[in-house]
């Protein structure tokens, strides 16, 4: 076959880049592409003796104990979706949201940070948010953009708040405990969380009528109880599933399949449960793990090839060599990822890169758990960003009347906010405590 | 993290096409797979009630869920081949018109048919070795622990069938998509 060795590594790393981009807006499924990717270099570059070290990546990949926890967590969520869970949630948080300007909108917010925190799944988040909230929201008159961005911001915070897959995956890629990440991402996922609620009060207050303060309303104590029993599921499980991740009790693995048990228990109890349902949540279950884990197999074997070839080590020399200031390397390292994530899935992006960057993240002094903060934070931002923000898709689906370009200027001020919280965050490493 | 299926547009993608008889028969025989996950959770559960009520950690909860979920992951990923769920760009995909689009769609199956192709014989490179000795002789790998499953050979083998069944179906929607008529498919 053709010697694509004589290409050397820097233009064998253009070769591979330009193959792999090439392929992909043709259409063909990010999965195959890494694979075929991965094949054509494999054998050219080595020849077919190569070729079992790139199944063996493949098969330690999808055999490992922590990945089991991906379609647990993911079923939680399916489960959830099919619930009324998250509708009850929503009414209850009426009572915290109150009558302050822009309370539909803190509450919204507030309602994302449990979803987020019970399950770490971000599409169904945003499309329950866009079938909950947003209506509501436009009913009382708030600003479209508001509530718009609000929902899809709001949604996406499951990439980073506890239990989420992102760093998950991370954890499984940079040999970190998951445990760790998961303190790690507690405070600035909060903060995140904040920042959104902040920048709606500010905008309420400044200009009323973006938000619409509600009639008075007198809400009688007996409904109050009514309303503060949508909170008890929610909490019970969040409790559940992240308390015995802090506490220790069980394994993340363990803690996950508690947290599917607490869903499907609490929707026995609200007499919603159907074996239909949980037939349904199962193969959705299969489905996305299908899709996250093949993107993972071919991620993990062009990884493989590429590190083989050398590739690694030399991509990490060009990285390193832009500058002797860490932060400036840090911030190369933010762009090539958001740019990888206009055109790669999250899980694509984790596999690929991070075997390159954790090394130069740890060799330059820096905690490889806050890294992984760090990445779950920017993987956030590229949800949102056009031209494929997966969240205005997720939303879109549910709204039809909306243009997808109103969805995207809508996030603008968020994707600002998550900028600003990703350069504190790496300004102020410390903050990701663990 | 999505349980959709489209960062890349489409929200309502992969339309009820015409299936062919295999991706019938993938996904007719794939849905009872996904149980298997249902399964995990319950054995997950077990393990740490034994654990903390009677102090008893099993041998087996740990390898078999990790076992039975690469199950689930290899037949999850040949579902979503049937399904067309495999998470891709459609950016210039959707702004072809339909003739071009055809022959994209023949380059995309038949170079994906390739590559699943090739992958299932260099996973059957490795399952050769989990399931003989260097002398030839038949004896399955077993995973080295105190319990001793043969769970990496059954993996492997199981490895090898899906990239056959996939590069299988790649090529029947290629063929599929040469017969059909241009502007079929609009």
């Amino acid at each position: 076959m053709f010697d694509l060795q004589s290409l050397g590594i820097e233009y064998g790393t253009v070769v591979m880049l330009v193959m792999l981009l090439g392929l992909l807006v043709t259409g063909m499924p990010l999965a195959f592409v890494t694979l075929l990717v991965a094949f054509i270099f494999a054998l050219g570059w080595f020849g077919p003796a190569s070729v079992p070290l790139i199944t063996s990546r493949i098969y330690t990949f999808v055999s490992s104990f922590v990945f089991v926890s991906v379609p647990m967590f993911v079923m939680m969520a399916s489960v959830l979706d099919r619930s009324g869970i998250a509708r009850d949630l929503f009414d209850a948080m009426r009572l915290i949201g109150g009558r302050i300007r822009g309370g539909v909108a803190v509450q919204t917010i507030f309602v994302a940070v449990v979803l987020a925190a019970m399950s770490g799944i971000i599409g169904g988040e945003i499309v329950l948010l866009g079938l909950l909230a947003l209506p509501q929201m436009l009913r009382l008159g708030y600003d479209r953009r508001l509530a718009i961005g609000v929902v899809c911001a709001g949604g996406s915070l499951g990439t980073m708040i506890p239990p989420s897959i992102v760093l998950i995956i991370y954890g499984l890629t940079a040999n970190v405990s998951i445990g760790d990440l998961f303190t790690a991402a507690f405070v600035p996922g909060f903060l995140l969380a904040g920042m959104y609620v902040a920048y709606v009060l500010i905008r309420a207050w400044m200009d009323p009528s973006v938000a619409p303060a509600l009639a008075p309303e007198d809400i009688p104590t007996g409904e109050k109880a009514r309303l503060l029993k949508g909170l008890i599921f929610p909490m019970l499980i969040v409790v559940m599933v992240l308390g015995s991740i802090y506490g220790g009790i069980a394994s993340v693995t363990e803690a996950s399949a508690v947290g599917v048990l607490g869903v499907i228990l609490s929707t026995v109890v609200r007499g919603e449960f159907t074996w239909q349902m949980l037939r349904a949540a199962a193969v959705q279950t299969m489905e996305t793990c299908g899709m996250i884990v093949w993107i993972g197999v071919g991620a993990s074997a062009l990884v493989g090839v590429f590190n083989l070839m050398g590739g690694v080590t030399f991509v990490s020399n060009l990285i390193t060599g832009v500058s002797d200031n860490p932060t400036v390397v840090i911030l190369v390292m933010m762009v090539i990822l958001f740019v990888l994530g206009m055109f790669l899935d999250w899980v694509g992006i984790a596999l690929l890169t991070m075997p390159i960057f954790v090394p130069i993240v740890t060799d330059l002094g820096y905690s490889p758990v806050w890294f992984g903060v760090v990445f779950s934070l920017s993987m956030q931002v590229s949800y949102l960003t056009p031209p494929f923000g997966p969240a205005a898709f997720y939303l879109k689906s549910v709204t039809p009347d909306i243009s997808l370009g109103e969805i995207f200027r809508s996030m603008v001020p968020f994707i600002v906010l998550q900028i600003v919280a990703l350069a504190f965050l790496i300004a102020f490493p410390g903050i990701a405590v663990h | 993290m999505q349980d959709l299926p489209p960062p890349a547009g489409h929200p309502e993608d992969a339309p009820e096409r015409d299936h062919s008889l295999l991706a019938r028969l993938i996904m007719a025989c794939g849905k009872p797979f996904s149980l298997i996950y249902v399964f995990i959770m319950a054995i997950l559960i077990y393990e740490v009630f034994l654990r903390y009520v009677f102090k008893l950690p099993t041998l087996w909860v740990h390898e078999t869920s990790t076992f039975l979920s690469a199950v689930a992951f290899l037949i999850g990923g040949l579902y979503c081949v049937a399904s067309n769920k495999h998470i891709r760009i459609v950016i210039l995909y959707d702004a072809v018109n339909a003739r071009v689009r055809r022959w994209l769609d023949v380059f995309i199956y038949g170079v994906c048919a390739a590559s699943t192709l090739f992958f299932s014989y260099a996973s059957w490179l490795s399952a050769k070795r989990a399931i003989f000795t260097p002398g030839g002789q038949f004896r399955l790998e077993t995973s080295g622990t105190a319990w001793n499953p043969p769970y990496p050979s059954i993996l492997k083998l199981l490895m090898v069938a899906t990239l056959l069944i996939m590069s299988a179906q790649f090529l029947i929607l290629m063929i599929r998509t040469l017969r059909k008529k241009e502007g079929d498919d609009v």
